[in-house]
């Protein structure tokens, strides 16, 4: 036998089906949105798979081409702590992509069959052979290249290479999501003939313990160093943490985007929650009197609303955990297969699982706490006398709302409408101004990630750069026939090096003292003439970096580079982010006396005769083409194409996040209409009058349009201090996760744009509760209580 | 008591015949009205009076075609409103009808002007001074013309009653119908009201309405009595 009370708190949610519902699937939509926190944990497992069965290297180092005997690769593998090494080799090439040269990397193993390390899994087809290659599943996936097993790929100075099958490889994977390199394996046999290079540029290598890995990279060091023709590593040794893999920090970041949303979507859901209960402790204020009446103590009332809320809580907890589960699972399996082109399996993470029920069943019981307190200490009197909606007009908003005569009477009344239930209708107006705030913010990411993209690449003044990382590096020789090529202006050497700064990662440019690039300084100097001549060590760094490490003008700083520890003092302060803001500028001359490098650099900055891109793109394969013949292993990267791929690939992220925002809009909008449903419910009696005194379906259309419209515009308005407020949290907040200092766009087309969204929306989601406020017959509507 | 010394003149402006009205609740049919045949002259003054859930207030929905009936023809001033379709019945009442309520039903939120103004603004008859002006007029006529600007909050049952029926003579209608327009207030205002009606009556309107109040009801041209669903006297 269920009790009288318990029974009352179910009615009040079935005798009002259509408010129970929209409720339920608002709050279903929130705990949804916080299964987006399981998004990384659910990738995070497919990937620990990954890294297991592709045998992921703890450690990489790579130096210059270096030849390795089977005995030699043995001896490494027999250091101390090392469990497996496996050599490789890397070379530029092109690849024809119909006509296009699109760039490629060939990855050279040196047995497909024993593969310990960082291993090239096979996915279909065979192995390759003797002028044959691998072609990575990222390709296709990606959409660099969608050459298959069986088909020719077309090398430039190779010929054709059969296609052996597709290759999966999760370094490999890596370079074509982040470089949109297409990725190829081979042998390194074949790599040998195919550019020349012979021996290996990296070693990856399994540790027994992880901990020990510097230690264990510098025994590497040490016996390479016996090695003819080794002449250290090339870049910084690459440690892989316990439980890491390539994306992992990107997926985090991202979900710690993405909890911003969640965050919203539960504030929205919030004070909907709260709108409902507040409605429906308001709606019942005779039934509240009734229950005093007859002897119920406040705390039994409190109880009877609180289990409603509860219950509000278990339906809405239910479905959203289910669609939650789904939604994840999706997301999920989306981004697995997008970035790293694996199959997420279906799974649960139990602690969001927890979060969420907890989420789902505590929210509405907070949410309606004040409207239950609100509700119960209502005099007894008054609450018998309830007289519902029958009051109201009066405030000072009012008697402003009754200015506007100049509108046709129903729009009049609609409007009026808007101040009769003040503290519901800012409530709806605040769940569309969330919803505005979030669009706005999203859209002003967007602008704000293309404008610094833009004034990023605004900087440099070069059309194109040229890079090597083969055994030759670039020197006279590559500079007369750089210079003499067909639609080169000018070219100007650098050396680019990585670095570790106070255990940041960082970058070394080595560039002459007036580059082909604009640096912005906030504070202090460029280095001058004096300084390039004399190698001093002096660096101008880029202000993110300096406030990751906390280092300021004037400092002596010690830089980790591959030649080893030296030290540099601060002169300058740029506010360029190259590198995400992780570049130190140095004078080149500096650079070769730290790396001990007196000739020969690894880049070259190039600037055409015009900015006309054809010009540029043939003057790239022009010099790409004389290069190779000479030799070199050549690189090109074109500023225009770096550029659009940058902004193409903030646009893909902020769509991302927009479309998951969504959400936010979609649960705003379910709001709108719970709003105004709730109010044609309440007002039936009040349409049934209208409709006896002469009014139209169109009338009590209008009037219904006008009030839903009107809470619109207002959450518009509220939206825009919102979202400006919403755009300088992400701005800092993407400064505080991923070091990138975005500018505060906020542009005045995108409140239009969000305006016309707003209104378009209201309107559709007014559709139907309109639908059924006309469609009363007034006999009905004068008999509804 | 002058109010009923008018008698009616004309052919009749109300015929219903054969009606019946089933209202569906729930799992069950209740019948409120069961075969009902009456007739009303224009210019009559007509109490409908029975006990509670007799069929009064159905009899006055059907008349006002606020409800339509199950079977039978409900024939208003030669308007067959059960062939009606719900819009033509907004427009028509907006015209012909006006309906006095027991509690008042004003829009809070419009003053007594705009409240009393409303049907003609929904008929769209006349310029928005001439409604207006006709409006002021009625306002004027119930004893009001210094409250035009109050808010139903901001008057007493009585003056709320009388701008329901400077509301219900926005159209100027041939048919006034009352669903307890005295019901809610007290004696005196009742007494008020209640002439002001038998003032409409004397001009040429007819008044319809229902009341428990035996008094009022004597004070009617003509009393119906319906019990059970049927018309058992008038």
């Amino acid at each position: 036998m269920v009790s009288a009370s318990l029974r009352k708190s179910i009615t009040d949610l079935s005798r009002r089906r259509a408010r129970t519902g929209f409720t339920v699937a608002t709050l279903a939509l929130a705990v949804a949105s916080v299964s987006f926190l399981a998004i990384p944990t659910l990738i995070d497992r497919s990937m620990q798979e990954e890294v297991r069965a592709g045998k992921l290297a703890d450690a990489t180092v790579t130096m210059r081409p270096l030849p390795l005997s089977d005995e030699q690769l043995g001896v490494l593998e027999a250091l101390p702590n090392v469990v497996a090494i496996e050599p490789g080799i890397r070379v530029n090439a092109r690849v024809l992509v119909g006509e296009r040269r699109a760039a490629a990397l060939v990855i050279g193993v040196r047995d497909f069959a024993r593969q310990g390390v960082d291993v090239v899994r096979l996915e279909s087809g065979a192995y390759p052979g003797r002028g044959e290659v691998l072609t990575d599943v990222q390709n296709a996936n990606v959409g660099v290249y969608d050459g298959r097993a069986g088909d020719t790929a077309r090398v430039v100075g190779a010929g054709g290479l059969r296609i052996a099958g597709e290759g999966r490889n999760i370094p490999g994977g890596e370079e074509v999501q982040n470089e949109h390199l297409i990725v190829l394996y081979a042998t390194a046999d074949a790599i040998a003939a195919l550019s020349g290079e012979r021996g290996y540029d990296r070693l990856a290598i399994r540790l027994r313990d992880t901990s020990r890995a510097a230690e264990t990279v510098e025994r590497v060091r040490r016996y390479l160093d016996t090695v003819p023709g080794f002449a250290g590593f090339s870049r910084l040794p690459e440690f892989r943490a316990p439980g890491d893999w390539p994306g992992k920090a990107d997926t985090e970041m991202f979900a710690e985007f993405l909890s911003v949303i969640t965050l919203l979507a539960l504030l929205s859901a919030l004070v909907l929650i709260s709108n409902t209960m507040t409605t429906l402790v308001a709606e019942q204020t005779g039934e509240i009197g009734i229950m005093r009446a007859v002897g119920a103590r406040r705390r039994q009332i409190r109880i009877v609303y609180l289990r409603t809320a509860v219950l509000l809580g278990l339906l809405g907890a239910l479905v959203g955990v289910a669609l939650g589960i789904v939604l994840a699972n999706l997301l999920a399996s989306y981004f697995g297969s997008m970035y790293w082109a694996i199959d997420v399996g279906f799974d649960v993470d139990s602690t969001v699982l927890v979060a969420s029920v907890a989420v789902g069943v505590l929210a509405p019981v907070l949410a309606a706490l004040p409207a239950i307190r609100r509700g119960v200490r209502v005099d007894l009197r008054e609450a018998l006398e309830s007289t519902g909606s029958a009051v109201g007009g009066q405030h000072a908003g009012d008697r402003l709302l009754r200015r506007a005569r100049f509108l046709p009477r129903t729009m009049q009344i609609g409007l009026r409408g808007v101040g009769r239930r003040r503290r519901r209708n800012l409530a709806t107006a605040l769940i569309v101004a969330l919803a505005v705030a979030n669009l706005l913010a999203v859209l002003s990411l967007a602008a704000a990630a293309t404008e610094n993209s833009r004034t990023s690449w605004s900087n440099h003044l070069e059309d194109l750069r040229l890079w090597t990382s083969g055994r030759e590096r670039f020197d006279a020789r590559a500079l007369r026939t750089i210079e003499t090529t067909a639609g080169v202006a000018r070219a100007q050497p650098a050396l680019v090096s990585d670095a570790e700064l106070a255990g940041e990662e960082a970058s070394v440019w080595g560039v002459p003292r007036q580059p082909l690039f604009r640096y912005r300084l906030s504070d202090g100097r460029w280095f001058n003439a004096a300084e390039e001549r004399a190698q001093e060590r002096v660096a101008v760094i880029e202000r993110n970096l300096a406030q990751f490490t906390g280092v300021d003008l004037g400092d002596r700083v010690t830089l980790t580079t591959v030649a080893g520890p030296a030290q540099f003092r601060i002169i300058g302060m740029a506010t360029n982010q190259q590198e995400d803001g992780t570049v130190l500028y140095v004078p080149l001359t500096t650079l070769r006396s730290v790396l001990d490098q007196p000739t020969g650099v690894s880049t070259y900055w190039v600037k055409t005769t015009s900015p006309d891109e054809a010009l540029i793109d043939r003057t790239t394969t022009l010099l790409d083409d004389r290069l190779t013949a000479l030799g070199y292993d050549v690189a090109t990267e074109i500023s225009y194409v770096m550029e659009r791929d940058e902004i193409q690939e903030n646009r893909t992220l902020t769509t991302t996040i927009a479309v998951l925002g969504f959400l936010i809009v979609a649960m705003s909008m379910v709001g709108l209409a719970n709003a105004i449903t709730m109010s044609i419910i309440e007002r039936t009696r009040e349409i049934g009058i209208l409709r006896c005194i002469g009014a139209r379906a169109r009338d009590v259309r209008r009037i219904f349009e006008t009030e839903g419209v009107t809470l619109a515009l207002a959450g518009w308005l509220l939206g825009l201090p919102l979202g400006y407020a919403l755009t300088r949290m992400l701005v800092w907040l993407i400064w505080e996760i991923a070091g990138v200092r975005l500018p505060v766009v906020f542009p005045l087309w995108n409140l239009w744009i969000a305006l016309a969204g707003t209104l378009a929306l209201a309107l559709l989601v007014l559709l139907l509760p309109l639908r059924r406020a006309v469609r009363f017959r007034p006999g009905d509507a004068l008999r509804y209580a | 008591m002058s109010g009923s010394s008018r008698r009616a003149t004309g052919a009749p402006l109300i015929e219903l015949s054969g009606v019946e009205k089933v209202y569906r609740m729930g799992k069950l049919d209740y019948r409120a009205l069961r075969g009902v045949d009456l007739s009303i002259a224009a210019g009559e003054m007509v109490a409908v009076v029975g006990p509670s859930g007799s069929g009064k207030t159905t009899i006055l929905n059907l008349i006002s075609g606020i409800d339509r009936p199950t079977a039978g023809t409900v024939t208003v001033d030669e308007k067959r409103l059960h062939e009606m379709s719900e819009e033509e019945l907004a427009v028509w009442r907006g015209a012909n009808v006006g309906i006095v309520f027991q509690f008042f039903q004003l829009l809070p939120t419009l003053s007594a002007l705009e409240n009393a103004v409303l049907p003609l603004d929904f008929a769209r008859r006349g310029s928005k001074r001439e409604r207006f002006e006709r409006a002021r007029h009625n306002l004027q006529l119930v004893g009001l013309g210094d409250k035009l600007d109050h808010l139903p909050a901001e008057l007493s049952g009585g003056e709320q009653q009388r701008v329901a029926i400077a509301r219900s003579l926005a159209a100027d209608p041939r048919l006034i119908v009352g669903d307890e327009p005295t019901g809610n207030l007290d004696s005196v205002t009742a007494d008020e009201m209640f002439e002001l009606l038998e003032q409409l009556n004397r001009e040429g309107k007819t008044i319809l309405f229902v009341t428990h109040d035996r008094e009022l009801a004597a004070r009617a041209q003509r009393v119906v009595t319906i019990r059970d669903g049927v018309v058992v006297a008038g």
